[in-house]
């Protein structure tokens, strides 16, 4: 009973097992990441496109102490001038100086 | 001295041998795959209780505390705080302006209700969900950010942030931004602690974790007006309540989950339609900052017009605070093609891409693994539950019935069986045991010949086996030698060989008692009875493993052949001591070579063939049982696939009719039952109560495991009862059904891999010491 001389079953499990598994590893290692937080870095300020030192930090000359250092204390500043066609599409990159510029413009 | 220190070097390498011996075998594909399988229902578990926030979780609730140190502009301020370069700025909702937030979902039953009334008035809302809801109904996330709502971070678990670490609370945030990133492809700047209300109710310990999330670039979302739908106040209430007053705008707090909500989705209708007749309009947390912030640059910096402005010199900032601009949304919102009305209403949202994305995906698809998982496992509890209990209640009543019914002063077979028969002694290197097997034969008092068949031994098994007879003056011994053939052409061989009609079959490590043959073949004077199974008694309990074996056998052979032998689907017949009708086994073709347990094969085919077969519970026999924990597994394990083989073999019994398909019908199902699917599910018994141990009730989930315990215990003290057996042996109990479950599991999987992959099994021979010895010197 249930001898198998072809040995191709053998083979098929093996790989099953194989796949299984991988499939546990990393299943585990999905889990431990995602409950780490590793291989993400997901504070709004990191996943802003103008990256550090925005107009906000510029403005109104604030307490020094609160200047952005690094990324900390960057808050999600964007322009707020309403370009309403001109930069709409833009990538973000492209867009930065024209938005650094209106919302100077409009601290000052 | 010297010589015990070479000794000590001559062995030393051997130990490192042996080591080597044992990484090697943790490294075989197989112990590499149940480890991973293991680690795998490990995260499995743990991700299923902390979405239930069984791991992990806090239900610490902080009232009451100071706020000292939470600067008065806040606490009066408006209910959407921000922090610009460190200043905490708050933003309030213009006059005639309703922010609906929804808090604690989302929830299957609720929310899409809660959305589809907000479709229906064409009105947006904002959402502060639970990571672990999101991660477990991604679907309704992905249709609630399409359908243009706004969704904020509620944290992952619901907990009480200020009893939390940073390291938790960055935790719980990400965690949360991940899941979102998983199920609608978005990350989100807008949180709301959980217990959190008005601006006016942060506390010292609240106000640092505000500040912290303030400069990661967070914009904390507070209450206005608390419908405080959860207390479930009545429809009218929960719209008193909800309503601003003089025209004010307000963010609204409703919950869409966190328990029965159909109060609020009563009242959303009605307070939606009254606060529009009221000249109101709905906007979400985004849509509120871009309309003060429009306000702000007319007012152009020198002075606001709402009354939140009023902290002069922050309207700059304010400006400078919305989340995102509508210049810089065109790439970003996760429905940019909606067009830009939507864009400004969810400018808190960021689009995932790259690795958040494809781990927030991962994490819904592991969420979603493990939502089937569980589910799963809990109906394999059942399954052992009932069965183990059923089991028992049905081995109980009919354990007890088979007994009064055999022990009745009038029961009788029929006339005493007193002709000879013939007993088959199989041997294969029985060197240390034939002759006690004989010795105890000799003072059989059923008349009887011996047939002792040396299947091939080079232990001189023959030899010795004819001195033993010589000396103890016995002439009814005959010893055949074949070639090595296995033990069931060895059985085949004796039972041509045998004179007599009825046939005895004995294992060579096996002692009888006096009486065993004669009460082993009363039930022949019934002549539908084709087969008898006697009572095998482990002769080395002396140890660990043989008391663990001791307590099975009892157990094994006094309940469950009773209890087989009444539903006449007896599976097995033990090789140790069992009796045969010769015709009956020439019938069904002798002793068959296609499985490893050809005893439980003969015994499925006598049935099939329409032999009864019964339990004769006063033959009794002693047998050696396996020593070691290894060859206890290796006979396990060839016991597990030859079952598997014969219940193969015989498969065809479920469709036969007749006796035949009697057995296929009755006997197949409970020795699939018992003998596979329990074995298999047996461990989680052990598993959850672990889980529980550690994470829920570590009382509660003791007793319940004890309580387990108490019922095999009550049985099995049964059993001894019946047996006459002493019952200090049951002290190893509570450790043998710990051990035997993951055993049994273990080997039953592995006999399963080997009968999928084809694998060739062969005989093993259990080692013996020859260390059962008669009867009286073993009790």
């Amino acid at each position: 009973m249930f001898v198998d001389n072809s040995g191709r079953r053998s083979k098929l499990l093996r790989r099953i097992g194989l796949l299984m598994g991988v499939g546990c590893l990393v299943y585990a290692v999905v889990l431990g990441a995602a409950f780490m937080g590793w291989g993400t870095s997901l504070a709004p300020s990191s996943l802003l496109p103008f990256g550090n030192g925005g107009p906000g930090g510029a403005q109104n000359s604030g307490p020094g102490g609160y200047q952005p250092q690094g990324g900390i204390g960057t808050p999600p500043s964007m322009p707020t001038g309403t370009p309403p066609s001109g930069v709409a599409t833009g990538e973000p990159p492209s867009s930065a100086p024209t938005a650094t510029a209106t919302a100077s413009a409009a601290a000052n | 001295m010297t010589t015990t220190s070479s000794r000590g070097r001559r062995r030393a390498p051997s130990r490192i041998e042996r080591a080597a011996g044992k990484a090697a075998a943790l490294q075989k594909p197989r112990v590499i795959l149940a480890l991973l399988l293991l680690l795998a229902l490990t995260s499995v578990m743990l991700l299923d209780g902390y979405l239930r926030a069984e791991v992990g979780g806090d239900q610490r609730v902080r009232t009451g505390a100071s706020a000292s140190k939470v600067p008065d502009k806040v606490l009066d301020g408006g209910p959407i705080l921000t922090f610009q370069g460190g200043q905490a700025t708050t933003v309030s909702v213009p006059d005639k302006t309703i922010a609906l937030t929804f808090d604690d979902g989302p929830n299957p039953t609720w929310t899409p209700q809660v959305l589809e009334i907000l479709q229906e008035y064409d009105v947006p809302g904002t959402f502060f969900l639970v990571g672990s809801m999101v991660s477990r109904y991604p679907d309704i996330v992905k249709d609630m950010v399409d359908e243009g709502n706004e969704v904020g971070i509620h944290t992952f678990t619901h907990v009480d942030l200020s009893y939390q670490s940073d390291a938790r609370v960055d935790r719980e945030m990400e965690q949360t931004q991940l899941a979102l990133a998983g199920a609608a492809g978005i990350t989100t700047t807008l949180f709301r602690a959980p217990y959190s209300s008005e601006t006016d109710a942060i506390d010292n310990y609240s106000w640092p974790i505000y500040k912290k999330l303030g400069e990661d670039g967070y914009t904390s979302v507070f209450v206005d007006t608390d419908s405080d739908d959860w207390k479930k106040p009545g429809v009218s209430k929960i719209i008193k309540w909800a309503t601003p007053e003089d025209g004010k705008g307000a963010s609204v707090l409703f919950h869409d989950a966190g328990g029965e909500r159909s109060q609020t989705i009563k009242a959303l209708p009605t307070y939606i339609e009254k606060m529009k007749a009221a000249g109101y309009t709905f906007t979400t947390i985004s849509g509120v900052m871009q309309e003060q912030n429009a306000a702000a640059r007319q007012a152009s910096g020198t002075g606001g017009q709402q009354a939140a402005g009023a902290a002069a010199g922050a309207n700059g900032e304010q400006a400078g605070n919305v989340p995102n601009g509508q210049g810089g949304t065109g790439g970003n919102g996760a429905n940019g093609a909606n067009g830009q009305t939507v864009d400004r209403l969810q400018a808190a949202h960021r689009e995932a891409t790259g690795v958040t994305l494809y781990e927030g995906k991962a994490l819904i698809a592991a969420v979603t693994l493990a939502e089937w998982t569980v589910p799963t496992l809990s109906v394999g509890l059942m399954v052992v539950g009932v069965a183990v209990m059923g089991r028992f209640g049905m081995m109980l009543i009919l354990a007890r019935r088979h007994y009064r019914k055999r022990n009745k002063r009038r029961f009788s077979w029929g006339p005493t069986v007193t002709r000879p028969v013939s007993v088959i002694v199989p041997a294969y290197n029985e060197k240390e045991c034939i002759a006690n097997t004989l010795k105890s034969l000799a003072k059989s008092t059923h008349p009887i010949e011996i047939i002792i068949v040396d299947d091939g031994s080079d232990d001189n098994t023959s030899e010795i086996s004819r001195e033993a007879a010589r000396a103890l003056g016995m002439t009814n011994v005959r010893v055949i030698r074949q070639e090595n053939a296995g033990k069931p052409a060895a059985l085949n061989n004796g039972v041509r060989s045998a004179r007599y009609d009825i046939v005895v079959m004995m294992d060579g490590d096996t002692v009888f008692e006096p009486d065993a043959v004669h009460h082993l073949v009363q039930p022949f004077a019934d002549p539908k009875v084709g087969a008898v199974a006697g009572n095998a008694k482990v002769g080395n309990r002396n140890t660990v493993i043989g008391a663990w074996q001791h307590i099975e056998y009892v157990m094994g052979f006094n309940l469950d052949r009773r209890m087989y032998d009444l539903l006449r689907c007896m599976p097995t017949i033990p090789g140790a001591i069992g009796a045969f009708r010769r015709e009956a086994v020439l019938e069904v073709g002798g002793m068959s070579e296609d499985t490893l347990a050809e005893d439980t094969d003969i015994t499925i085919a006598m049935h099939r063939a329409g032999w009864q077969v019964v339990y004769q519970e006063h033959a009794k026999a002693w047998t050696e049982a396996p020593g070691s924990l290894k060859q206890l597994w290796s006979q396990r394990y060839r016991w597990s696939y030859g079952t598997m083989q014969a219940l193969w073999k015989h498969r065809k019994s479920l469709t036969d009719k007749g006796p035949s398909g009697r057995f296929g019908r009755v006997g197949m199902p409970l020795v699939v039952l018992f003998q596979i699917i329990t074995p298999v599910f047996a461990p989680l018994i052990d598993v959850f109560t672990i889980y529980s141990m550690i994470f829920i009730d570590f009382q509660a989930a003791l007793l319940a495991w004890l309580a387990v315990l108490g019922v095999q215990l009550g049985c099995a003290a049964y059993a001894f009862r019946l047996d006459r057996e002493k019952y200090r042996y049951l002290l190893m109990m509570p450790l043998q059904q710990l051990a035997y479950r993951q055993m049994m599991y273990l080997v039953l999987i592995h006999s399963c891999i080997t009968a999928l992959t084809g694998g060739r099994l062969r005989w093993q021979k259990l080692k013996r010491t020859g260390e059962v010895g008669t009867p009286a010197g073993v009790s």
